[in-house]
């Protein structure tokens, strides 16, 4: 049996010659840990007395619960407790919505009581020695539920007559509606050559880690104290959810994320699971652990995506975009809060061009599917996919190469920081380089030619461009995202310990930390150590998404690291007596410049700043002990008079050529190769950035191809496993050609601007432009995400005349 | 419930369980063999992937009983083998490791393939991990890591 096992990276395999430094390739601290198996996960844990619960999941998309009965499960042998919605009323206050963009305050029963809103929705709980057991017990609950009519369809949701999700939402199902409109729309469009319109959809999928989510939750009655370990992104909110749901204040609670495989926005926010496991364990006082099997992973945890945008855009005959019109709805599923998918994608249609005219109408609309939330460049890939589609449909009306016209309208250098239409400041960038250096790294003319002879001998081949920016690093009132901030004590060793605000789900922040820690005090890595994810010991952080660990809270390591660094010099040069502008910080000691003095070395600064502090300079505090913070940059909290604002603070983007071929048979695709251009601004670790970026295009992949999430007109999810929710293997990853640029962004100390989603954005676009090429020769319409085998196959044979009486190509269907 | 015996990095473990129980959930909580992952339960994703008699098998797709008198081995007993750390080193040096939840499972099907097939192409190792799911590094660094470490193995064994 063993408790948590201390977050401490061992050292003993840091070379520790090496000072690493910002900007140099260094090998991750924490991969010797995970290649000895000896990683820490929430379900390796054990405690004294734990026991597991199982959720009992409702069946049916829309539901009135009428009765629950425990009764036989609760008779099983090694059960301990089965408890109803109803059960814990007393045990857990509801939740409030969240997400400041709702329209109205929803609350919600984490465990459902009157009625469940999706398929998946947790309705009861069992709890017994094994999952096993708690499983059996779950499967005896049994449950009376009147059906209510099922809502699947956003647009048929936003009716008047339509049955509603949430009965108390005096707007129906609208969740969310955001409008915007530039003065100008009436002129740009009358003034347009070409005015062409799209219905341009993504679809539903998940950000599946592999690492499902897990919770581990120990109340412990003699201090009226609880500790949650969970697979998190955000220790902080996860711990103010439960602290308001269960009465206590959050000094009683506290939450721990140790080793998290993965998340890519799944375990952002506080699944309602967590908040009974806490509150199970407080009223069986036992510890509780919760793991979801991948059924209910894809079930119940976050989906992403899925909207439809009605847009119009204007040009010129020669391919100028003079602007853009969009109405978007997005299917939100049953989510009592709301999360930046509808309010990033408003923001950030005009993606990397130059468009100065836009109106949007967007609507977040709630239907009987699993909630939605955060995957991996939400919001922003939704726009990405949309505006570079339609670039390419255009430019094929236009009779317009798609590189040529986007180089026609992409931002120019000289702009630079670029306001939007909407009020984003694109910070920084050289968009038109970027796109040459792609076309050129792909012999972009040669590919053409090589396409022409492909054609001749009867192959659809296609090329595909798009340019993705990926905003990251948010912030706005009541959600948050201000500031990153860090800790850093030296002990009375000379050791450094780091208390990031961030932590880590497989991104390599520890590294990225310590290079930072180590390149400004000049010291190894084998004396740095990192803590994270810590709610007793790490300063409040919005928790790991958008990006936002390279632009806020690694220059708050930075800020800190300064900060301990100048308190050293002024405590040596007190010591010395000489100017602290002379004093040099090398190995460990401190020294004064060009003279044989000996050295002063870091413990004895400790010793004088811990104990010794009668020789502590006057005015300097004892310790040395700092917090650093650094603000979100380039963020503007208030609307201007035109409803402007920047919600995001910097500008990563890449520039994509992919080529293709599609079997006329099968329909499905081949990529015979991927051209990226990738800038995100000044790169702190390249190994690291590489590796992520991979990893984005990857999931890309797998969001454009492969997986999908799909519902029938019961609600009910029919992708219920790893058999039907494809995730690309190694198999589905073709050969990527990389290149990079650095466009540091002016607007923090270390230039860098995100690394975690811009891979992401592209595949969509990009191979959707790809395919649509290389069907052009048939006609084919691409006008829906994903590009399966399936769909492509029956939109050749529709526009070769064999139709098999499926004419509009778009939810699954059973063959 | 029946005592099930499951011979485990050279050790036997012993325990009452029940019939039904996985190898997976028997490694994990019996023998505490936890670098053996739990992502998807239906023998698609490789993280709970472990040597079955030198053989790569997806201990989920197993009943512990079934391992009775078998040899099961996990990362944790194979850590002592130079051959599996120079594949381990590998893994450091090409930064096949983000968040670690499909690692062991890759090193022992790599650790597999590699004793079968010293020499392997790099179709033949992805063939190999095409089993293993890795939502974070998209692959490419696995792939070059196992080609390093045979390309290591061979020239050790050359240098002999």
């Amino acid at each position: 049996m063993g408790g948590p096992l201390p977050m401490v990276e061992s050292r003993r395999d840091v070379d520790p010659q090496q000072v690493p430094q910002v900007g140099v390739a260094t090998s991750r601290i924490e991969t010797r840990r995970f290649v000895r198996g000896a990683g820490t996960y929430v379900d390796d844990m054990q405690l004294d007395g734990m026991v597991h619960a199982v959720f009992v999941r409702s069946p049916i998309a829309h539901a009135r619960i009428v009765r629950v009965d425990c009764t036989a499960a609760r008779k099983l042998p090694g059960v301990f407790a089965v408890f109803s919605g109803d059960d814990l009323s007393d045990a857990m206050r509801r939740g409030r919505g969240t997400g400041s963009a709702l329209v109205a305050d929803l609350e919600t029963d984490y465990l459902a009581r009157s009625k469940a809103v999706h398929c998946g929705q947790a309705v009861a709980v069992a709890v017994a020695e094994t999952p096993y057991l708690a499983q059996d017990a779950a499967d005896l609950v049994e449950i009376d539920f009147e059906p209510l009519p099922t809502i699947t369809d956003p647009e048929a949701a936003m009716r008047e007559d339509s049955p509603r999700v949430f009965e108390q939402l005096p707007s129906g199902n609208v969740v969310q509606e955001l409008h915007f409109s530039t003065r100008d729309l009436e002129e740009t469009f009358a003034a347009a050559d070409l005015v062409v319109r799209e219905r341009l959809r993504s679809h539903r999928f998940a950000a599946c880690p592999l690492e499902p989510n897990v919770a581990l939750a120990q109340y412990d009655a003699r201090h009226a104290g609880l500790t949650v370990w969970v697979a998190t992104a955000g220790v902080h909110g996860v711990r103010r959810t439960i602290a308001n749901a269960l009465g206590l204040g959050e000094g009683s609670v506290r939450v721990v994320a140790p080793d998290v495989g993965g998340s890519f926005g799944a375990k952002n926010g506080t699944y309602p699971e967590v908040v009974v496991v806490a509150a199970l364990s407080r009223r069986l006082g036992r510890p509780v652990k919760w793991l979801e099997t991948r059924v209910e992973h894809l079930a119940a945890a976050a989906h992403g995506r899925d909207q439809i945008h009605d847009v119009e855009i204007a040009v010129t005959s020669d391919g100028r975009i003079l602007g853009l019109r969009d109405r978007i709805v997005a299917d939100l599923g049953a989510a009592s809060s709301v999360d930046n998918s509808v309010s990033s994608a408003v923001l950030y249609m005009t993606g990397a061009y130059d468009i100065k005219s836009y109106q949007v109408d967007a609507y977040g609309v709630a239907t009987n599917k699993s909630r939605h939330g955060s995957l991996r460049g939400i919001g922003k890939a939704e726009a990405a996919l949309t505006i570079e589609r339609l670039i390419d449909i255009v430019a094929r009306q236009l009779g317009q190469d798609p590189a040529e016209m986007r180089l026609r309208n992409l931002v120019p250098e000289t702009s630079f920081p670029y306001r939007t239409a909407t009020g984003a400041v694109l910070d920084s960038g050289r968009y038109t380089e970027c796109l040459r250096q792609v076309l050129d790294t792909a012999h972009y003319t040669e590919l053409r030619e090589q396409q022409a002879r492909a054609r001749e001998a009867g192959a659809l081949r296609g090329i595909g461009i798009s340019f993705v920016i990926e905003p990251t690093s948010a912030a706005r009132r009541r959600v948050g995202g201000g500031y990153g901030a860090c800790r850093i004590r030296m002990e009375p060793s000379g050791r450094v310990c780091v208390f990031p605000s961030l932590g880590q789900q497989g991104q390599g922040h520890v590294t990225t930390i310590t290079q930072i820690v180590c390149d400004v005090l000049r010291v190894t890595a084998d004396q740095v150590d990192v803590f994270e994810s810590d709610t007793s010991t790490s300063p409040f952080g919005f928790g790991t998404g958008s990006s936002r660990s390279s632009v806020t809270l690694m220059p708050a390591v930075h800020v800190a690291s300064n900060q301990l660094r100048e308190k050293l010099i002024r405590i040596a040069s007190h010591q010395f007596e000489a100017d602290p502008v002379d004093i040099v910080v090398e190995g460990g000691q401190l020294r004064v410049a060009g003279t044989a003095r000996p050295s002063i070395s870091f413990q004895r600064v400790a010793e004088i700043a811990y104990n010794d502090i009668d020789q502590l300079p006057p005015g300097v505090e004892p310790a040395l002990e700092v917090t650093g913070y650094f603000t979100n940059p380039n963020i503007s909290y208030e609307r201007d008079e035109l409803g402007r604002h920047n919600e995001f603070a910097a500008y990563p983007y890449e520039a994509v050529v992919a080529v293709v071929e599609v079997d006329r048979a099968t329909g499905s695709v081949s990529i015979l190769s991927y051209f990226s251009v990738h800038d995100c601004g000044r790169v702190l670790n390249p190994t690291i950035v590489r590796t992520q970026h991979l990893g984005c295009i990857a999931q890309g992949i797998g969001g454009a191809m492969y997986e999908e999430l799909n519902y029938d007109e019961d609600g009910l999810l029919i992708n219920s496993t790893f058999m039907d929710y494809l995730m690309p293997t190694v198999n589905e990853i073709p050969e990527l050609t990389l290149g990079h640029l650095e466009t540091p962004t002016p607007f923090t100390p270390l230039g860098a601007k995100g690394a975690g989603e811009t891979g992401t954005l592209s595949p969509p676009a990009a191979l959707g432009n790809a395919i649509e090429d290389a069907l052009s020769p048939l006609g084919v319409k691409l006008r829906k995400t994903p590009y399966t085998a399936d769909r492509l196959r029956r939109l050749i044979r529709a526009a070769e005349g064999e139709t098999s009486g499926v004419t509009e190509v778009g939810a699954w269907r059973h063959a | 419930m029946p005592e099930i015996k499951v011979t485990v990095n050279g050790v036997e473990h012993e325990a009452e369980c029940e019939s039904r129980l996985l190898l997976v959930h028997f490694l994990r909580d019996v023998a505490r063999a936890t670098s053996v992952h739990v992502g998807c339960v239906v023998g698609r994703c490789g993280a709970c992937t472990v040597l079955w008699d030198g053989k790569p098998v997806k201990s989920c797709m197993a009943f512990a009983v079934q391992a009775r008198g078998a040899d099961i081995q996990t990362v944790e007993g194979l850590s002592a083998l130079p051959t599996f750390q120079q594949l381990q080193e590998a893994f450091c040096a090409k930064d096949a490791v983000e968040c670690g939840y499909c690692t062991s499972g890759m090193l022992v099907s790599a650790f597999g393939l590699l004793g079968r097939n010293p020499r392997p192409t790099d179709a033949e190792i992805k063939e190999a991990i095409s089993g293993n799911l890795c939502r974070c590094t998209g692959y490419v660094n696995i792939v070059d890591a196992v080609k390093s470490a045979a390309q290591t193995s061979a020239a050790s064994i050359s240098s002999r």
